[in-house]
């Protein structure tokens, strides 16, 4: 390896180590509503967020209608009040940073624990799901290029994800489309990998 | 000053770290999936081996393909149950790679939720459980790529979620598969509550003990 090479396999490392972290403080911003942070964690040239059942919203401003629109704050509430909850362990970083340096995907494995209304209750949920990501670099900042959350179950705590695979739909009106890849436990939907097999390439 | 060399093999440190991290994380996503083929693929060629709960050690490439695709997978033409679920989360990896950079070992939690038939008095009626175990893995390298030599999951719990692990801390292990028979009995299998400390593979950070 000369200089060149060494720096190169440098910024790829710091690159994978950076996108993580955009991942992981992406999760610690949603646990305490800090919405406006979160939105810029996103591209301008973001091109969608999928988040299962809520829907598609694309482009930048899709993605702000979707967070700023805050549906965890109900009519006559001037902030998420303290008993609302979500938990996000963030889990399973797979990342592939691109030869050209400049875009990257990344799966992650999401462990959820909230408290929240559901169908007009105080519910308390557990809730598990993938990421498949993209995340583009841009001056020199690695950012949100794609957001793909899917839902595998979202169960109320008392009765687990066998008996209530899903405690409620989150269909928002606001939505560009319906969700594409909303297809919950018990359906055994396997959502695509980004990453080819490690060792066969396959 | 580091030389280029040294600065090189530093950085292939680094990246053999992030690699194994990277191949026990996917291991994970397939073994979600029930994936079976796909993790047979993931080892070694040369002596490799499994060994999960009180299933016994199933050694050799074909010992693992024993393991994966006739007992767990219930044959190469299965087909999922529907209602089938096993999340694993693979966390909190401590990976340390030898000196000479072609193996490494790596401890791990393992922890999830399932949805098997395996766990009930009545045959075909599916159950919910917690698991949660530790795993104590080996890796090689060959021709560049990290591969797993030997997977080892030591079971802690798997309790009904209605139950809890305090009340049923282990349902639906039943020992060695009398059909498909593993090449060596279990060698550590003692769940909670026996108190049993797997050992780690990592020597102490500070007093290298």
């Amino acid at each position: 390896m000369n200089l060149e090479e060494l720096e190169k396999e440098v910024t790829r490392l710091e690159d994978i180590q950076e996108i993580e972290n955009v991942q992981k403080m992406y999760g610690y911003y949603m646990d305490s509503h800090h919405r406006e942070e979160v939105i810029d964690l996103f591209s301008d040239d973001f091109e969608s967020l999928e988040i299962e059942s809520t829907g598609l919203f694309l482009g930048k401003e899709g993605a702000k209608r979707f967070f700023l629109d805050n549906d965890l704050i109900e009519e006559g509430q001037k902030s998420v009040p303290g008993w609302i909850n979500i938990l996000i362990l963030m889990d399973g970083a797979v990342i592939d940073v691109d030869p050209s340096g400049k875009t990257a995907k990344g799966r992650w494995s999401t462990w959820l624990a909230e408290a929240m209304t559901v169908g007009g209750l105080p519910r308390q949920q557990w809730v598990h799901g993938y990421y498949e990501n993209e995340y583009v670099k841009e001056n020199g900042r690695w950012l949100f290029k794609k957001l793909h959350w899917n839902v595998t179950f979202f169960t109320s705590f008392e009765a687990g994800w066998l008996r209530i695979p899903l405690l409620g739909v989150l269909n928002r009106k606001d939505a560009d489309a319906p969700a594409p890849n909303f297809h919950p436990y018990p359906s055994g939907f396997h959502l695509p990998y980004h990453f080819s097999h490690p060792v066969t390439g396959e | 000053m580091a030389t280029l060399e040294e600065l090189q093999a530093r950085i292939t440190r680094l990246d053999d770290v992030k690699q194994i991290e990277k191949l026990q994380r996917i291991y994970g996503y397939y073994q979600d999936y029930g994936e079976w083929l796909k993790i047979v693929d993931l080892f070694t060629d040369n002596d490799p081996s499994v060994e999960e709960a009180d299933r016994g050690v199933y050694k050799g490439k074909e010992g693992v393909k024993r393991y994966f695709v006739d007992l767990l997978g219930g044959g190469p033409d299965a087909r999922q149950r529907p209602g089938w679920l096993s999340i694993l989360f693979q966390l909190q990896g401590v990976v340390t790679v030898n000196p000479d950079g072609r193996t490494a070992k790596g401890r791990w939690y393992g922890m999830g939720m399932e949805a098997k038939p395996t766990v009930s008095l009545h045959e075909g009626e599916l159950r919910q459980t917690w698991i949660h175990g530790i795993y104590e893995n080996e890796y090689v390298k060959e021709d560049g790529k990290w591969k797993l030599k030997k997977l080892f999951f030591n079971l802690v719990f798997r309790t009904p979620y209605e139950d809890g692990w305090l009340k049923a801390p282990v349902v639906g292990q039943y020992g060695p598969d009398k059909v498909i028979k593993p090449d060596a009995p279990p060698t550590a299998y003692s769940p909670y509550p026996s108190g049993y400390h797997l050992p780690f593979s990592f020597k102490h950070p500070i007093t290298g003990k």
